[in-house]
């Protein structure tokens, strides 16, 4: 097994028009997607003949078209040589498939599982991708502990002078890593805490499990009265995909719900779903540029002074090296 | 004068919801539940079902659902809704008590049940539209040498991943297994729809199918409701005959009034099937050891098959007497009100609008019979 097993995000649907194809790396490989109607089509992006990236191509009838010579390749990698019609070329076809607004890949033959998202009953609040200058590993790191909230975020999470009192609570199973954090929640711009029904003095919790076919997390994120197990406001159901890209190149791609609902209240929705989905591309925007910044970051955790709020990424390490890249697996079993 | 004595079969969603409504009107009804928790259906369902009805208009007599549950309850969000609609209203159900016989004795029923026998002057039926798996047969069907498995014994896909699945049946249940066999890497599925079946997105150009059908097509003549409600699956859904599906000549509306048929409520299976992950396939034939040929001479080798075709309410084999009183496929047809003297049944009719819906309404109306109406 190997990561190309795994059904990764690779673009957004909205990336991938009509007519023209569009270019993806994961882990090195490039690949060229195309729609067939309803259908992906995911190939290798080096044309079988003689080696044209197909990107450059054009969709004609469902085919993508290479340039060069204009041989015609199908969504399962079928080809066809104009000039020599008896030829029956083939293309290394990738499993495609669109859902939750994104395209997905496997390599052709894998019976990875499709992760679950359970969003059924939320209104969908942005999705979007970027891509940042960091290894796979670093970027989860930063995605899977709070400690960096304080300084890092705007809106969401903890004041730094009380970041002692935030539980954080860790559990490791064998395919996933949860964690559990609740504190107070950091002061807030008034006009945000009413369309939010955040009262004045709340609790905040950043609650989130990872998992590793392929990398993932899933937040719940929603506040509560100070001290109490009054929920207030709508929660937050955050999706983060980690895609790699290159060894230090990893796409971010998230899909942010909301657990209220457009109809039930349109006018609040109407005000609150934008300011939603401004205030993740916010955040998720800082931790972008911060992961940007930290330029060539040790992979490795060994050696390192890590605290409190680290329990999940040295458990998270084990399970990408085992999960994801499938190392230490007994090989030929 | 002595108490009414009322007994209630049954402690899902319907039985709770008329004990519930019995004990406001001063009534102390006894309830007998076969299994040893309430809401058992829901406990043994699908891992990962979704009410598909919203929670605003799911809700029973008395109890709203908590905030933070989100638009559509989860599997588990309804067993916690049970449990607190039990706990509220003090209701203490008798688990473990299957009833077995239903008989009028006199001017009183007498029921048979696991510990002894009970008198009693009222009798509410509440155990269910899906009570017993129906589950059909083909000729071969002994020598296949896959699985068949009925949905109401399927919890997720992950026993099958790496296997050539089949799903038969174009409900709401076959349509979510189907997508959750593909999701957990089964290596291939197929769907069987036999004949034509009308796909309603669950949520309509945002709105939920069943916020449609209660504010708009429940108030509108069934033709008219039909007219709007084609026009828009066009626009929304599109033919899908090039898959197989085919659409009914009757409309959805229509479809319900008069052949009880309720619409596919789609949560996404429609999506894997025109990209081609799931395959719908014709009415089946027969199996042989490889798998099943369909109606029209195909075969389709495959590992397992998932019965998706429903279920009997089954309340011949205990209720006495029980000719008169249901359908040809073993429905009630009384409704809300007293079936046969002392006799009465709660959720065994399936509206667009919702079945607990429904419910939480008939509940009312069989309560307020029993507490008013004379000895
Ligand atoms: C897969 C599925 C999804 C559904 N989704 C929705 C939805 O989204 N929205 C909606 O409104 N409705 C939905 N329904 C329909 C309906 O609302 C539910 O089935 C609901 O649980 C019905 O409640 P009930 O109390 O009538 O029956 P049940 O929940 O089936 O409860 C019947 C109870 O009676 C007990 N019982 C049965 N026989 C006996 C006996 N002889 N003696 C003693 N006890 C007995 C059973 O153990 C059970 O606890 C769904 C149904 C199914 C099957
Ligand atoms: S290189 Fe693509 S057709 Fe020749
Ligand atoms: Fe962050």
């Amino acid at each position: 097994m190997t990561l190309f097993d795994h059904w990764h995000p690779v673009a957004l649907s909205r990336e991938l028009r009509r007519r023209r194809p569009l270019k993806v790396t994961l882990a090195g490989a490039d690949v060229v997607l195309f729609r067939d109607g309803p259908r992906l089509g995911a190939l290798d992006n080096t044309c079988p003949h003689r080696g044209f990236p197909l990107h450059r191509g054009r969709v004609d009838a469902g085919q993508l078209v290479c340039p060069y010579h204009g041989w015609r390749w199908a969504t399962d990698g079928r080809g066809q040589a104009p000039g020599t019609p008896t030829a029956r070329p083939c293309a290394r076809a990738w499993e495609a498939v669109e859902r939750h607004g994104l395209l997905w890949i496997r390599r052709a033959g894998s019976d990875m599982p499709f992760p679950f998202v359970d969003i059924s009953g939320h209104g969908r609040v942005t999705t979007l991708r970027r891509r940042v200058q960091a290894p796979l590993e670093v970027v989860l790191d930063n995605f899977t502990e709070v400690e960096h909230t304080p300084p890092v975020h705007a809106f969401l999470g903890y004041p730094l002078e009380r970041m002692a009192e935030v539980e954080c609570a860790t559990t490791i199973t064998d395919d996933a890593v949860t964690v559990f954090n609740r504190g107070p929640q950091r002061r807030l711009p008034a006009p945000i805490r009413g369309v939010f029904q955040i009262p004045r003095e709340a609790d905040f919790v950043d609650a989130w499990t990872t998992r590793f076919s392929p990398v993932h997390t899933i937040y719940d994120q929603y506040f509560l009265v100070r001290g109490s197990d009054e929920r207030r406001g709508p929660a937050l159901r955050i999706a983060v995909f980690y895609t790699p890209v290159g060894p230090a190149l990893t796409d971010l791609i998230v899909l942010a719900y909301a657990s209220s609902a457009r109809w039930r209240r349109p006018l609040l929705e109407a005000i609150r779903f934008p300011m939603t989905r401004l205030l993740v591309r916010i955040e998720v925007g800082r931790d972008a540029r911060l992961l940007d910044a930290m330029e060539a970051p040790p992979v490795v955790l060994k050696g390192r002074a890590l605290g409190r709020f680290d329990k999940a990424l040295t458990a998270s390490r084990r399970h990408i090296a085992r999960i994801y890249r499938g190392e230490g697996e007994a090989t030929g079993g | 004068m002595s108490e009414k004595r009322v007994v209630v079969l049954g402690a899902g969603p319907s039985g709770l919801a008329v004990a519930a409504c019995l004990r406001r009107r001063g009534l102390n009804p006894t309830i007998l539940e076969r299994s040893e928790a309430v809401g058992s259906t829901w406990r043994n369902h699908y891992r990962r079902l979704h009410l598909h009805t919203v929670k605003e208009h799911s809700a029973l007599p008395g109890l709203g659902w908590p905030e933070q549950v989100p638009t559509y309850p989860a599997r588990q969000d309804v067993v916690d809704y049970l449990e607190a609609y039990a706990a509220k209203f003090e209701l203490l159900p008798r688990f473990g008590e299957e009833v077995t016989r239903v008989r009028r004795e006199g001017d009183a029923w007498e029921l048979t049940h696991t510990s002894g026998s009970t008198r009693a002057d009222a009798v509410v039926v509440c155990t269910g539209y899906n009570r017993v798996p129906h589950e059909p047969t083909w000729p071969g069907e002994e020598g296949f040498t896959g699985a068949i498995l009925h949905a109401s014994k399927y919890l997720d896909g992950s026993p099958f991943r790496g296997k050539r699945a089949l799903v038969v049946g174009a409900g709401n249940t076959g349509a979510e297994i189907a997508l959750d066999l593909w999701e957990h890497g089964a290596s291939s599925v197929e769907l069987c729809i036999r004949g034509p079946v009308h796909v309603v997105p669950r949520d309509l150009l945002g709105l939920p199918a069943q916020i449609t059908s209660l504010r708009i097509m429940q108030h509108l003549p069934p033709k008219l409701a039909d007219k709007i409600t084609l026009s828009l699956l066009r626009f929304v859904v599109g033919d899908l005959s090039r898959w197989g599906i085919r659409r009914p000549k009757l409309g959805p509306v229509s479809q319900v009034l008069r052949e009880k048929q309720i619409p596919l409520i789609d949560v996404g299976t429609v999506a894997l099937i025109r990209q081609g992950k799931i395959v719908v396939i014709p009415g089946i034939e027969r199996f042989d050891a490889e798998g099943v040929h369909t109606v029209d001479g195909a075969a389709h080798p495959v590992d397992v098959v998932i019965l998706a075709t429903g279920y009997r309410a089954g309340i011949a084999a205990f209720l006495e007497g029980s000719e008169g009183l249901l359908d040809e496929r073993g429905y009630p047809t009384v409704f809300g009100a007293e079936a046969a003297p002392g006799l009465f049944f709660v959720g065994f009719r399936n509206p667009l609008t919702g079945q607990i819906h429904d419910i939480a309404r008939e509940a009312e109306r069989v309560a307020a019979a029993i507490a008013g109406g004379g000895r």
